[in-house]
C-alpha cells in the first residue's frame, strides 16, 4: 500500500520567518491603532499610558510563574476529572467492541486488512477525545465566571495569563490522560486483532524518498515546448501519477540524496515501489508488467542496469538489489556482482553512494504498456522500526490536534460563553478539518487534482459573467477593459479568501492515519515537524488574544 | 375522584395500570427467537403475529443485520444525508483508487440501504467489474470479483424475496468468470482458489456455496434458486422477460459445455455436458408453461401436440389468438430452435470428434506439424460437413461459420507451406459452400486467424 499524497518535508525557517512577519505586521498595526486612539482621547499622557501598559504585557510574560501555573494546571485536572469526563471510555470500549460492524470481512487482503484496523482504531481516538476537551475548554472558563469561582483565583497574586496557561494545561493533562489509555486499549486491540499471519504488516517502514523528474520517449529532459519533461496521463481524473511508455527511451529518475551504505539493514539497499500499470494491449495477461532499476552516481556518471521486475500493482514491490542480482557460478555457490554497462564490476558502497547521491532509473520494459508513478511510490526502505513507534507518533499527531482545540477552546472563554465559545471551536474545527481542501481549491489557480488543468473564472464578478454568457471554464474570457476592472475585484476577494483560508488552521494534516496504517514510520520533517509548528504558530497568538481578552473582562458580567 | 383519599386515587390508578397491561400484552408482546435471525413463527402478541402473516417485518425481508437496524435508528432522520455522503465519499475513493477504503464505505452503505436493490447491483457489479479490471495481477482481479460476488451473496441474505440478487450472483459466477479476457485462469482459480494462505485446500467456501467443482454448475444452482423464488413468492423480477430469466439454468449448461470445448476437452465429459443441455434446454425448460394473452404455453411441442394446435389454429381467424402463432413468438426471443438443435447437434459423437478435430488441427499447426494439420483439418471439416447436412439449421449460426472459415484459413495456409498452394473454389473439398458463400466475413475471420496464429 503505498501513500495517495506527496509527503513533502517542512522548511521551518521560511516558515517560522513569515510567521513572525505576519505577527509583527498584525501586531504594529494593532499597537498603532491603539496608540492612535490613546492619543486622541488622553493625548501624550495617554500614549504614555499606552506605553506603560505595553510594558506590563512583557513584564508579565516574562515574570511567568512556573509554580502558580503548576498549582491551576493540577486544579483544573482535579475539576475536569470530576466532571464525568471518564464516561468517554465506556463509549470507547463499546466502540471497540463492536469494531466488527464497521469493519469488512475478516478474510481480506492481508495489507488492507491491517490498513482498516489501524485506520478504524486511530480515527475512533480522534473522535472520541476531540469532543471531551472541545466541551471541557470551551466551558471551563465561563462556568467558573458564571460561579464566580475565578474570583477568588484573580484576587490571589496571579496574572491573567497564567489563569490561561493553568487552565490549558490542566484540560491537556486530562486530554493526555484520556490519550494514553485510549491508545494504549487500541493498540493491544489491534495486535489481538490483526492475524498471526498478517503481523508482518504491522511495521513502520522508513523510507527516503527522492526528487523525481522523467525523461520523455525519446529520453530528452525536455518535451517539444521546453518545458520539463513529464509523464504521460493515460486519463486517470486525478493526475497524481505519471506514466513512462515501455520500451521507450522514457525513464522515471529519482535523485535521493544523502544516503550512505551505513545506513542501510546489513548493507542491503532495498528499494520498495508502489507503481501502477496501464495496459494498452492484453499482453502476456498471465504476467504482470516488467520494469526496470539503473542505479547511476550523478557525479562519476556510474550507471548500473539491474535485473528487472515485475510491477505487482496496488502492492509493495520489495526489491533487494544485491539478492536479486545475485548469480550463481559454475559451482552452485551464489555471488552478487553489480556490474555496470561496460561490464566492469561495481562496489555499491564505494562506486554508486560514497558520494551521498543516488540516481534511480525506472523504466517499463513491456511493449505498448506503462508504469505509473509519482515521487512516493519508490523508496529506499531503511531498517524498520516498531509498529508501536509510528503508532505512539500518530497519536502524537492527535496530541498536538487536541492542543490547539484546548488552546482555542479556553481562548474563546475567555470572551465568551459557554454555548458560544464551543460553537466558535467547532466551527473553527469543522472548517479547518473538512473546508480546507475547497479553500485550497478555490484560491488555486490549477486544479488541485490535475496541476495541468488551469481554474479559470473562480471570482464572484468572474463567474457571474461566465454562467448567463455560457463561457466554460476551459476558455479565457475577452480581454476588454470590464474584464479586467472585473478580475482585479475578484483578485481581491480570492486574495481576502486566501487570507481567511490561514485564518483556520488545517486540521486534516494532524490525522497521520495514512502514515500508520500503510505501516509507514510518521516522518519528522513531513509531518511531525510541520504539525508542532502548525500548534506553536496559531497557539501564541491564540494564548496572546486570550490574555488580552480576560485581562480587559469585566468579571462581574456573566 | 375528588373525594376519593390519597390512598384510595392510587389504588385506581394502579388497577387502571394492571387492567391496561392485559391488551397490552396481548398485543405488543415481542415474538420469540427462531433460526437465523428470525422469529419464530405464530410467536409474539397480535400485533407480532399481523406483522408476520402480512410480512411487514424487516425479518420479512430476509435476515437482519441488528447493525443496520441500530445504524438507521441513532441516524434519526438523517439517514439520506449520511448516504449520500457516502456514496460521493466511495466514488472519490475510487478515483483515487483507494480500495481498502472504498470496500470499507461500501459496507457503511450497505448498513444503511440494505434493501434497496439497486445498492447491491451497482456495487456488487462495481466490485467485480470496475474495481477488478484496475488490478494488473490476475489473481488480484480474481479477488475482487470473487469480491462482488460475496457482495451479491450478502445482499441476498438481507433480500431472500429478491430474485435478481439470486441472477446477479449466477451471472457473475458464470459470464465473469468464464467469459472475460481472464477467463482460462478465472476457471482455474474457482476450481483451485489462489490465496493459498486463506484457503490452504483451494476452496473458497463463500463463494462455492453449492460445491460444484465450475463456475457455470455453481452459477446454474443460482439460476435455479432464482427461478425457485420467483415462483415461491410470487415476486417478479425487472431485469429481463420472464422466458429469458427462466431459461439461465439450461443456458448454464450450454455455456458449461461451450467452455469444455474452449478449453479442448471434447471427450465423453464434453458430449456429456450437451446431453445435459438438451435435456435441460427441451424437456425442462421447453415444457414450462409461460402466460401469455391466450393463456399458457410452452415451447417444445411433440408432433402430436404440433398437428392438434395447427387445427385448433386453423379455427382462429384472428393471427394474434392462434397458439402455434404466440410459441413461434417466444421461440423466436430466446432462440429456442437454434439452441435445441445446437445442443442436440453437439451432444452427437461425430460432431465432438468433428471439433477434436479442428482442435488438434490448430495445434498441431502451432507445432509447425503442418502434415498432421492438414490432414487432422480435413478429417474435421469432412465430419463437420456431414453433421451440418443432418442439421442444416446450424449452417446460418455465427458460431459455426466463424469456427468453420478459420478452421479452412489454418487448412489452407497448411496447403500454401506444404504444397505451396491452396485449393481454388473450383475444386471440392470440406464445406465448399460454408467458404464461398460467407466470403465477406473473410476480412474479419483472417484476423482472428492472425489472433490465433500469434497465441
Amino acid at each position: 500500500m503505498s501513500l495517495s499524497f506527496d509527503p513533502k518535508p517542512f522548511d521551518i525557517v521560511a516558515g517560522f520567518t513569515q510567521w513572525g512577519v505576519v505577527c509583527l505586521v498584525v501586531a504594529g498595526i494593532g499597537w498603532a491603532v491603539a496608540a492612535l486612539l490613546m492619543f486622541l482621547q488622553g493625548g501624550a499622557p495617554g500614549l504614555a499610558r499606552l506605553v506603560d501598559q505595553t510594558l506590563d504585557v512583557f513584564r508579565d510574560f516574562v515574570q511567568t510563574s512556573p509554580r502558580r501555573v503548576w498549582a491551576l494546571t493540577v486544579h483544573t485536572f482535579r475539576e475536569a476529572s470530576r466532571r464525568r469526563v471518564l464516561w468517554v471510555f465506556a463509549v470507547f470500549a463499546v466502540l471497540f467492541m463492536f469494531a466488527g460492524w464497521f469493519m469488512p470481512e475478516m478474510k481480506q487482503d492481508p495489507e488492507m486488512a491491517v490498513k482498516n484496523y489501524v485506520s478504524f482504531v486511530l480515527r475512533t481516538i480522534s473522535w472520541l477525545t476531540v469532543p471531551v476537551v472541545l466541551l471541557l475548554a470551551c466551558w471551563g472558563l465561563p462556568e467558573d465566571i458564571r460561579a464566580r469561582s475565578l474570583h477568588t483565583v484573580v484576587t490571589k497574586p496571579v496574572r491573567r495569563h497564567e489563569i490561561i496557561l493553568g487552565r490549558i494545561f490542566g484540560f491537556l493533562g486530562i486530554g493526555l490522560a484520556i490519550l494514553v489509555i485510549v491508545g494504549a486499549v487500541g493498540h493491544i486491540w489491534i495486535l489481538r486483532q490483526v492475524p498471526a499471519g498478517y503481523s508482518a504488516n504491522l511495521a513502520a517502514r522508513v523510507p527516503v524518498f527522492g526528487e523525481l523528474r522523467y525523461l520523455t520517449r525519446e529520453g530528452a529532459t525536455e518535451d517539444e515546448n521546453s518545458n520539463q519533461a513529464t509523464g504521460v496521463n493515460v486519463g486517470d481524473e486525478v493526475m497524481f501519477r505519471q506514466f513512462v511508455e515501455g520500451n521507450t527511451k522514457a525513464r522515471a529518475i529519482w535523485r535521493v540524496k544523502g544516503i550512505n551504505i551505513n545506513q542501510l539493514a546489513s548493507g542491503q539497499l532495498i528499494f520498495e515501489s508502489a507503481f501502477q500499470s496501464f495496459r494498452t494491449h492484453k499482453g502476456k495477461i498471465d504476467q504482470e508488467l516488467l520494469g526496470q532499476y539503473t542505479l547511476v552516481n550523478p557525479k562519476s556518471g556510474v550507471r548500473v542496469p539491474l535485473q528487472p521486475f515485475f510491477n505487482r500493482e496496488f502492492r509493495r514491490n520489495t526489491y533487494n538489489v544485491l539478492d536479486r542480482n545475485a548469480r550463481k557460478n559454475a559451482a552452485g555457490d551464489s555471488s552478487v556482482e553489480l556490474k555496470d554497462e561496460q561490464g566492469r564490476v561495481i562496489d555499491l558502497g564505494k562506486d554508486l553512494l560514497s558520494d551521498g547521491e543516488l540516481d534511480v532509473e525506472v523504466a517499463c520494459l513491456s511493449p505498448g504498456q506503462f508504469l505509473g508513478m509519482a515521487r512516493p511510490d519508490l523508496f529506499i526502505r531503511l531498517p524498520d522500526r516498531s509498529f508501536f513507534t509510528s503508532y505512539s507518533k500518530g497519536l502524537f499527531s492527535i496530541f498536538l490536534m487536541l492542543t490547539m482545540i484546548v488552546v482555542l477552546g479556553v481562548t474563546s472563554g475567555c470572551f465568551l460563553k459557554g454555548p458560544v465559545a464551543t460553537m466558535l471551536t467547532l466551527f473553527v474545527f469543522l472548517v479547518g478539518r473538512w473546508a480546507h481542501a475547497f479553500f485550497e481549491q478555490i484560491t488555486s489557480d490549477k486544479f488541485v487534482d490535475n496541476p495541468k488543468i488551469q481554474m479559470r473564472g473562480r471570482g464572484l464578478f468572474e463567474s457571474l459573467y461566465r454562467l448567463p454568457t455560457h463561457i466554460s471554464p476551459q476558455i479565457d474570457v475577452e480581454d476588454t477593459t470590464t474584464q479586467r476592472i472585473i478580475k482585479a475585484v475578484d483578485n481581491v476577494e480570492l486574495n481576502a479568501l486566501w487570507g481567511v483560508k490561514h485564518l483556520f488552521p488545517d486540521f486534516t494534516q494532524f490525522d497521520t492515519t495514512p502514515y500508520v496504517a500503510n505501516s509507514f514510520d510518521v516522518p519528522w520533517a513531513e509531518a511531525l515537524l510541520p504539525n508542532l509548528a502548525t500548534t506553536i504558530g496559531f497557539c501564541v497568538p491564540w494564548i496572546i488574544v486570550g490574555y488580552f481578552a480576560l485581562k480587559s473582562r469585566e468579571l462581574e458580567a456573566k | 375522584m375528588n373525594n376519593l383519599t390519597s390512598f384510595q386515587r392510587k389504588l385506581v390508578y394502579i388497577t387502571g395500570i394492571l387492567i391496561l397491561l392485559i391488551p397490552i400484552t396481548w398485543l405488543g408482546m415481542p415474538p420469540e427467537p427462531g433460526a437465523d435471525n428470525r422469529v419464530k413463527p405464530g410467536s409474539g402478541g397480535k400485533l407480532s403475529q399481523l406483522r408476520q402473516s402480512e410480512e411487514l417485518g424487516e425479518t420479512s425481508l430476509g435476515n437482519v443485520d441488528p447493525t443496520s437496524s441500530t445504524m438507521n435508528l441513532l441516524l434519526l432522520g438523517f439517514r439520506g444525508i449520511a448516504t449520500s455522503s457516502l456514496w460521493m465519499e466511495a466514488q472519490d475513493q475510487q478515483k483515487r483508487k483507494e480500495w481498502a477504503e472504498l470496500d470499507s464505505t461500501i459496507k457503511s452503505i450497505v448498513l444503511l440501504q440494505p434493501h434497496f436493490l439497486k445498492v447491491w447491483h451497482f456495487q456488487g457489479w462495481n466490485l467485480a467489474y470496475n474495481v477488478s479490471a484496475e488490478w494488473d495481477a490476475v489473481a488480484d482481479r480474481y479477488y475482487w470479483v470473487k469480491r462482488g460476488v460475496k457482495f451479491y451473496i450478502e445482499g441476498k441474505d438481507r433480500n431472500e424475496k429478491f430474485p435478481e440478487l439470486y441472477w446477479f450472483t449466477g451471472d457473475t459466477l458464470g459470464k465473469k468468470i468464464g467469459r472475460a479476457d481472464e477467463w482460462k485462469e478465472f476457471r482455474q482459480f474457482f476450481r483451485s482458489d489462489p490465496d493459498k494462505e486463506q484457503y490452504p485446500n483451494g476452496i473458497d467456501p463463500d463463494v462455492k456455496q453449492y460445491g460444484k467443482e465450475d463456475n457455470y454448475l455453481e452459477a446454474r444452482e443460482w439460476f435455479l434458486k432464482a427461478n425457485e423464488v420467483v415462483q415461491t413468492y410470487k415476486n417478479r423480477q425487472h431485469i429481463m422477460a420472464e422466458p429469458l430469466f427462466r431459461f439461465y439454468p439450461a443456458r448454464a449448461l450450454i455455456d458449461y459445455a461451450m467452455a469444455l470445448q474452449r478449453e479442448g476437452k471434447f471427450g465423453e465429459e464434453s458430449r456429456a455436458s450437451w446431453e445435459d443441455a438438451f435435456h435441460e434446454w427441451a424437456e425442462v425448460y421447453g415444457r414450462q408453461e409461460f402466460e401469455c394473452p391466450i393463456g399458457t404455453i410452452h415451447m417444445e411441442l411433440q408432433e402430436d401436440e404440433v398437428a392438434e394446435w395447427q387445427a385448433k389454429d386453423a379455427e382462429e381467424p384472428q393471427e394474434v389468438r392462434r397458439y402455434l402463432n404466440w410459441v413461434a413468438r417466444y421461440q423466436d426471443m430466446c432462440n429456442y430452435r437454434y439452441w435445441r438443435s445446437r445442443c442436440k447437434i453437439e451432444g452427437e459423437r461425430d460432431m465432438a470428434d468433428a471439433h477434436r478435430d479442428l482442435f488438434d488441427g490448430e495445434e498441431a499447426y502451432r507445432k509447425a506439424d503442418f502434415d498432421t494439420a492438414i490432414e487432422t483439418y480435413k478429417r474435421g471439416l469432412t465430419k463437420y460437413e456431414a453433421m451440418l447436412k443432418l442439421y442444416p439449421d446450424l449452417k446460418d449460426d455465427d458460431n459455426t461459420i466463424e469456427e468453420i472459415m478459420v478452421a479452412q484459413l489454418f487448412w489452407r495456409d497448411c496447403l500454401r507451406i506444404v504444397e505451396g498452394a491452396e485449393p481454388s473454389d473450383d475444386e471440392d473439398f470440406p464445406l465448399k459452400d460454408v467458404w464461398i458463400s460467407h466470403q465477406n466475413r473473410k476480412p474479419q475471420m483472417v484476423e482472428e486467424f492472425q489472433r490465433r496464429q500469434r497465441r
